[in-house]
């Protein structure tokens, strides 16, 4: 088992003809992704990289089957193309595209909190299950079948840790990427729950990002319920090197809870193992064994 | 993506929100001559010019502006003229500027208005639950701007409400304002106030929306004695008449540079130079960096960029800062493409040279293309397969180096 993505999930792909989906899902085939259709508007009835192409989620969902949907429509149009598959009731969507503005997903979140769609992204290299699937950019060599389940706000640093982990003899259940935006589809929460019913993830390693109170959500949601499976949160330091405050509001809103520091000491008091970098990770991943 | 207050105020103006009146000066002189048209007898409220919260906490360095702020309450022309004399060509520095400050080359000069009662009030996003929410709370003149302090030692007295994607105020929501501000406001003017600043809020795409205080005057007037507006910079393009009113002279000449191109650039100490695809990663380097004693003097974000020309530039920012003593590029991941970067590396090089250590680490789309690009052009350089070891290997060169 995995969560989300596997071998048999039937994906299609909105804004399929793009140079950079194109790169992306001639990759994603070539690993072993169902993907079964393209959507590009006033393109039906042609065919793209072998794929069947539709004007509309709802007619390439209805004709294949599909029920998750991969984003790389442009920011100007991501809007639309989002609401167009939580509208085509799809289970999963997954968005690459980056630099939607923050009112759009704004929107984007009110639709999905009708809806049971779950949304991942934007601006997310994608989920991948090892050896299976995978929905996004991932580079498709280096990650191996395993069973540490990873959720991250921080694409880079998902590769770092995967590689680092790897070399330690493990391997990922399914990695999802959040997104290393301000406003999610998805949060650490709802990907916790999936993983802790998977029987395929024995652990959950968490990679922090920054800006918003996802991480310390956690805490509340993780202390308050009696099964857990062991989850690693990598949380670094010096957030502040990287944002250009001006306002004040934004520190309010993190209940004056600006360090990392701060972050940490809230994390480790609901049971969560915190480190602050990769190889304080490894040392601590070692002890699982 | 930010603007001064006096813009902040403009668009405040256009939007009915009601602020003092007030005109910009370059030169004391300048201040003296436009406090006259703002105000006839004063007194005048003279206000350094730059992107940053707690000015009048702040502090100037060249020491003749005394020990006062930026904002300085001025009884007479010449007080006028002196305070603008203080501020302007120094350097304000507060805690949103870094020791270095920044330097005010603009004044604003406004009439002072008496209020009774000051409130802190803003509209800001809650990334978490992706809703705007209205932030109110009451400002002694003790702990004037010191907001941050009463959100960790007495939240409480600061209201938070939740308007979703509200674009208009409620009655109920309107009613739990007032019994929080407690005192006698009148609600057609406090409720026209809360929906013109929504409006403006939604209408230009703002992210935050900051008045830091509302004065509240004797006769019920509300008004905004500052304004901190911050855009969205992924919509933009919804509002051409807004980046014209951004000024670059605040931004160091790469980091300005690097944003054009889409990258992110920015100066720490000394030491290095990272060139990384990602802002965690970018943390992450810098953080092993510092635990083998490698210290970084800046970094470079290249996002998820792939356009050749554009990468070899922002490569030249890094090569081309000569506080940099070695140069470590660290490329992991899926969108980014390896064999792009390399070709960036060679054309910079053999444009300018390569006179100091740089170590490379790809991992990632086109990797092996990458190394071979790089192997293939006989640069003095070298390639290694992890962070800790690329690392390592520049910690040595630097040191054979000097």
């Amino acid at each position: 088992m995995s969560i989300l993505v596997d071998k048999n999930t039937k994906i299609l792909v909105q804004g399929i003809t793009g140079a950079q989906a194109s790169f992306h899902v001639q990759r994603a085939l070539k690993y072993g992704s169902k993907i079964v259709a393209g959507v590009a508007p006033n393109k039906n009835d042609k065919t793209y990289l072998g794929l069947p192409l539709f004007g509309s989620v709802n007619e390439a969902a209805e004709k294949t089957g599909a029920t998750a949907s991969i984003v790389f429509v442009p920011a100007k149009y991501a809007k639309s193309a989002i609401i167009e598959a939580i509208h085509a009731h799809l289970s999963l969507v997954v968005v690459i595209t980056s630099g939607i503005p923050v009112r759009d997903m704004m929107e984007i979140r009110e639709e999905l909190s009708k809806s049971s769609t779950i949304l991942v992204g934007p601006n997310t290299p994608g989920i991948i299950t090892p050896q299976e699937a995978y929905m996004g950019i991932f580079p498709s060599d280096f990650h191996q079948k395993g069973k540490i389940g990873i959720i991250s706000r921080s694409s880079t640093l998902t590769y770092e840790v995967v590689l680092e982990i790897n070399q330690l003899g493990f391997g990922e259940s399914t990695i999802v990427g959040l997104g290393d935006d301000l406003i999610l589809g998805s949060n650490f929460i709802e990907m916790i729950k999936l993983f802790n019913s998977d029987t395929d993830t024995d652990a959950v390693i968490l990679i922090g990002g920054i800006g918003g109170n996802y991480e310390l959500e956690i805490a509340d949601y993780y202390s308050a319920i009696d099964f857990k499976k062991p989850i690693f949160a990598l949380i670094q330091d010096d957030f502040s090197l990287l944002s250009q405050n001006v306002g004040l509001a934004s520190d309010i809103m993190c209940r004056g809870i600006s360090s990392s520091e701060d972050k940490r000491k809230i994390l480790e008091k609901a049971g969560i193992c915190v480190v602050d970098t990769i190889s304080s990770l490894k040392e601590k991943l070692a002890e699982l064994c | 993506m930010n603007i001064h207050e006096y813009q902040a105020k403009k668009i405040f103006k256009q939007f009915g929100i009601n602020v003092p009146k007030g005109l910009i000066a370059y030169t004391p002189l300048e201040a003296k001559e436009v406090a006259e048209k703002v105000s006839e007898f004063g007194p005048w409220v003279v206000k350094a010019q730059i992107q940053s919260s707690s000015r009048d906490a702040g502090r100037f360095s060249d020491k003749r502006a005394g020990k006062k702020g930026g904002i300085r309450l001025s009884k007479s022309l010449d007080e006028v003229f002196d305070n603008a004399d203080d501020m302007l060509e120094n350097l304000l520095v507060t805690n949103q500027t870094g020791a270095k400050g920044r330097l005010v080359s603009r004044v604003y000069v406004e009439e002072f208005i008496k209020t009774t009662k000051k409130f802190y009030l803003s509209l800001v996003i809650d990334w978490t639950v992706a809703s705007t929410v209205l932030l109110v709370a009451p400002i002694s003149d003790k702990d004037d701007e010191n907001i941050i302090q009463i959100a960790s030692d007495n939240p409480e007295r600061i209201l938070k409400v939740n308007l979703g994607l509200q674009k208009k105020i409620n009655s109920e929501q309107l009613q739990q304002i007032i019994s929080f501000m407690n005192m006698p406001v009148e609600v057609s003017i406090l409720k026209s106030f809360l929906n013109k600043m929504l409006n403006l809020f939604y209408t230009c795409d703002v992210t935050l929306l900051e008045i830091n205080p509302i004065g509240i005057a004797k006769n019920g007037n509300i008004w905004a004695l500052d304004a901190k507006i911050v855009f969205d910079e992924n919509a933009l393009y919804r509002h051409p008449e807004i980046p014209p009113l951004f000024d670059d002279s605040e931004i160091e000449e790469r980091e300005l540079i690097a944003s054009k191109f889409g990258f992110q650039y920015r100066e720490l100490e000394s030491g290095m130079g990272i060139i990384v695809n990602g802002d965690g990663l970018a943390l992450s380097t810098i953080n092993q960096a510092k635990q083998i004693g490698l210290d970084t003097a800046c970094f470079l974000n290249l996002k998820g960029g792939v356009d050749r020309d554009k990468i070899a530039a922002g490569i030249k920012l890094i090569m081309t800062n000569p506080g940099v003593d070695g140069i470590f590029i660290n490329i992991l991941g899926g969108f980014s493409r390896c064999d792009l970067i390399a070709d960036g590396i060679i054309t910079v090089a053999n444009d300018l040279g390569l006179n100091i250590p740089l170590v490379a680490r790809f991992e990632g789309t086109n990797k092996d293309e990458a190394t071979a690009i790089l192997q293939k052009s006989g640069l003095p350089l070298a390639i290694a397969s992890n962070t800790e070891k690329g690392l390592l290997l520049l910690k040595n060169a630097i040191a054979e180096d000097i």
